[in-house]
């Protein structure tokens, strides 16, 4: 041995420079004495398998089809052998053959590392631990990264961790980490190494720069914040939609070196008395991976598995092991025939899905700064009509010339200086001309101050605030009205709105109740409804008079007359808390769901900000998320109704 | 008392029942330890007609193997189909695409009027199935597996996951790598992959898995290159009956 000389004792932790024959040297030692594993190309792609020569060994790959980690927890193996029968006997069948896997990229290492955190730690698995203890790991830096692979994101395309010996390809030769004392066993025994020169230290680091600069893909988000928004974002429609093609194959779980999960099964030889309890690799995206004895499968759909395995990927493996969960190889996206598999995809949709939201609040932040947020914008009172002696309709135009930009079913904060402020809903349609009107009913301060402005009068206005109608789903449905009262004073925007585009919805139905003829709103109005062709109008009033033709009861009694289709109805009801209970009532007994009834909530809204508290009912803040809400929403409000 | 175990072919090949023990001796003693073959044309020429389960091979063709099938029903404790033209009416529903008249005339000839025929159909499309051992022929050890799950009295294990798992376990390049198409997406585990691990392609000999996305298989076949004839043509081989009961 002439270069005795040189040779060092290789500590751990250190690196050292190694010739290529000293690489061979070291490959074919261990091949006499035990199993080696290396990296093959096959059909033009690369896999693991047996290594008889240092000729066959490929150190320069991409990535392999399967990961390393089948050599320590196989596809299938025997946990226990038994007999059956009375005295039946159960033994662990471990095995102990030896063996070296070269070759191993560092992200496949981080796996093998995570593996050992899942099998090692809480519950030691005796065949991992076992097979583990037996196996030494070669590993070398992968300086030509797949185009799926994402490892530079994952903080995987490098390691100082988890490997025995660890390899740098530096053209003239190689950088030789060890990582453990077995890994300066190994060098004593079939190699030798020297102290490396400050070039090749150098070489070292330029090949992992230039390699680390070679990955095509990388995460748009940190990766400390994927738990985060994962978990925001576990309802949003994106795991159904890009769930649609999975063909539930199992590719991805088959081939991911994270994926560590096994189905336990029983086999009995024909003779049956003796057999074998094996482990399977199995896989959550797999659709009988969460079917219990009953039938009940607790993920059956496309979407809940997809999610799971993304989930796994970026939150739960991280959360309950401390290990990154994804280590970005990419192998999934590859083996993934409708290719949606790839986690780092799905983790940058759910990024921008984030991002979209955090834009949204920012918006709403620059749109309106805290300084203005309870400063209200001038608009002149330019008509007056009185509707009854308690009632008048007031139309505002704001000085400022910019229409109020309402949706039919919002509201406004209306302040007169001194006085204070009162959440008056919005009466008129945004289809109507650049001015709004406000249906007010004289009963307190605020309102008995606006009753007695005079045209040309300044109010303040704050808003619009709250949802609103729900314009999406009303379109194309028939609708059917039902206003009590002034309840048809924030209903009328809206239906002024789909008169307005009337051939954009079905059948409309207008219901309408007051307590006397004289309490009767809106006269010119309801005048045109009942000769409008294009709408069924009805109208009652609890108690009627001598000058009173029409029907006499409480609206209640109006619905049996009309025809619905509860499938295609969409129920509109705007009146007094006590009309609700009895509308609701009778709109069920036609059949409608609880998704078709729609109320908008009177509550107390000082602010209209979401911040005061006094509207909020149950977890909801009325000016904030109502004050329009589905019967079904308000089944889950207990104090709503 | 060991169960009386029959073997009864139908309209196919009855390559299935020639394979079927294909077992190395010690296997064979095993199984002779454990049940009673009656009826077994490949194997012996005594029959009865006092037997508990009754292994069915080959589709149903003919107008008058549908009674001679109900009478075995009505005597099997157990009914088996074995094979794919029994599990899921296989090759022979290729001609279903055809008048039945044109088929006999195809196959037959001047000799036509002399056979009667019915579009194929699976055995479960005439009476209950129990138990099904799938493939073309079925696999050896599945149907080993499956007697021994009868004699265990439990539920025999056969995936409802697509070839593919079994592929990714056998360490496979995928064969659209390669530029094959490959029905193994949609297409029932159990056969270990063996086609593709012997350099062919899954052709759909053991049937769709419960809830194939058959939507999406068909847009990858088309993406890497199928016509939609093409298409249609690769999953009429084996799932004819599948396919047009759909």
């Amino acid at each position: 041995m002439a270069t005795k000389k040189e040779t060092v004792l290789p500590e751990v932790n250190k690196t050292f420079a190694m010739t290529k024959g000293g690489l061979k040297s070291l490959v074919e030692g261990l091949i006499k004495d035990i199993e080696v594993f290396g990296v093959k190309p096959k059909h033009g792609k690369y896999v693991y398998d047996k290594i008889a020569s240092f000729k066959e060994l490929c150190l320069d790959y991409d990535v392999t089809v399967t990961p390393p980690t089948k050599y320590l927890l196989p596809a299938k193996e025997t946990l226990l052998k038994f007999s059956l029968g009375d005295k039946s006997k159960a033994e662990p069948v471990i095995e102990t053959t030896p063996r070296a896997i070269i070759g191993v990229h560092p992200y496949d290492i981080k796996a093998i590392e995570l593996l050992d955190t899942a099998f090692m730690s809480t519950n030691p698995d005796p065949n991992y631990i076992t097979r583990r203890r037996n196996t030494i790991i070669i590993g070398v830096d992968c300086l030509n990264p797949s185009p799926k692979s994402f490892a530079s994101s994952m903080g995987t395309n490098l390691t100082e961790t988890g490997f025995d010996l660890l390899l740098t390809d530096i053209g003239t030769g190689y950088m030789v980490t060890v990582g453990s004392k077995k890994g300066t066993e190994l060098l004593a025994r079939y190699s030798q190494v020297r102290e490396p020169r400050g070039s090749e230290i150098a070489k070292q680091k330029a090949v992992r720069d230039e390699a680390s600069a070679r990955y095509k893909l990388s995460l748009n988000v940190p990766r400390e914040r994927l738990p985060k928004i994962l978990e925001e974002n576990y309802e949003d429609p994106y795991w159904e939609s890009r769930s649609a093609p999975c063909l539930s194959c199992g590719s991805c779980v088959m081939v991911c070196p994270t994926c560590f999960c096994f189905d336990v099964k029983d086999e009995v030889a024909l003779n049956l008395k003796e057999g074998e309890r094996l482990r399977q690799r199995d896989g959550c995206l797999l659709v009988d991976f969460a079917k219990v004895a009953t039938g009940e499968n607790f993920r059956h759909t496309k979407a809940s598995r997809f999610r799971h395995r993304i989930f796994r990927k970026g939150k739960y493996i991280l959360e309950r092991y401390g290990r990154v969960g994804c280590v970005g190889c990419g192998r999934c996206a590859i083996a993934c025939l409708a290719e949606i598999a790839s986690p780092v995809e799905a983790f940058n949709a759910i990024a921008e899905l984030a991002e979209a939201k955090e834009a949204t609040i920012r918006r709403t932040r620059e749109a309106r700064p805290e300084t203005e947020l309870y400063i209200p914008r001038l608009a002149e009172l330019v008509g007056v009509t009185e509707l009854t002696p308690r009632e008048k309709v007031f139309e505002f135009r704001l000085l400022d010339g910019r229409p109020l930009g309402q949706r039919p079913g919002q509201f406004v904060e209306v302040s007169v200086m001194g006085i204070g402020e009162a959440p008056i809903s919005i009466s008129s349609s945004p289809t109507r001309d650049g001015t709004f009107q406000l249906a007010i009913r004289k009963v307190g301060d605020v309102t008995n101050a606006l009753h007695n402005l005079k045209r040309g009068d300044t109010v303040g206005i704050r808003g619009p605030f709250g949802n609103g109608f729900p314009l999406e789903t009303l379109e194309g449905k028939d609708i059917l009205f039902v206003a009590g009262g002034i309840g048809l004073f924030p209903l009328r925007s809206l239906i002024q709105y789909v008169l307005d585009r009337r051939n954009s919805y079905g059948k409309v139905i207008l219901l309408f109740g007051a307590r006397s003829p004289a309490e009767r709103l809106f006269l010119d109005e309801l005048a045109a409804w009942s000769k409008n062709p294009q709408i069924e109008f009805r109208e009652t009033v609890d108690v009627g008079d001598e000058s009173w033709k029409g029907n006499v009861g409480v609206i209640t009694t109006l619905i049996p007359k009309v025809v619905i289709d509860p499938k295609k109805t969409q129920a509109v009801v705007v009146g007094p808390p006590i009309m609700y209970r009895f509308v609701i009532v009778e709109l069920k007994k036609r059949g409608l769901p609880d998704e078709s009834i729609i109320m908008s909530l009177e509550r107390r809204m000082k602010c209209g900000v979401g911040k005061c508290g006094h509207c909020q009912i149950n977890s909801v803040y009325v000016c904030q998320e109502g004050p329009v809400f589905t019967l079904a929403q308000l089944r889950n409000l207990k104090e709503a109704v | 008392m060991k169960p009386k175990v029959a073997f009864f072919d139908f309209t196919g090949c009855e390559g299935c029942q020639l394979d079927a023990l294909n077992l190395d001796a010690g296997e064979v003693i095993d199984l002779l330890n454990a049940v009673d073959i009656v009826n077994f044309r490949e194997v012996k020429t005594e029959r009865t007609d006092d037997y508990d389960i009754a292994f069915i091979e080959g589709s149903i063709s003919r107008e008058s193997e549908i009674p001679r099938l109900k009478k075995i029903r009505d005597q099997a404790k157990i009914v088996v189909a074995l094979g794919s033209c029994a599990c899921i009416g296989g090759v022979n529903c290729l001609k279903n695409h055809l008048p039945m008249e044109e088929a006999l005339q195809i196959v037959y000839g001047k000799d036509a009027r002399y056979y009667d025929t019915i579009p194929a159909r699976p055995v479960n499309a005439v009476v209950p199935v129990d138990y099904y051992v799938r493939g073309c022929p079925p696999v050896t050890a599945e149907l080993v597996k499956v007697i021994k799950a009868l004699l265990l009295g439990k539920k025999p294990d056969i995936p409802n996951y697509p070839v593919c798992v079994e592929c990714k376990m056998a360490g496979n390049v995928c064969v659209f790598e390669r530029g094959i198409t490959c029905l193994g997406p949609v297409i029932r585990a159990g056969c270990d992959a063996i086609c593709i691990t012997s350099g062919r392609r899954c052709w759909g000999c053991r049937g769709l898995v419960d809830d194939p996305n058959l939507d999406s298989e068909k847009d990858i076949l088309k993406k890497y290159g199928l016509t939609v004839e093409q298409v249609v043509e690769k999953f009429r081989i084996y799932n004819t009956y599948a396919e047009v009961t759909k």
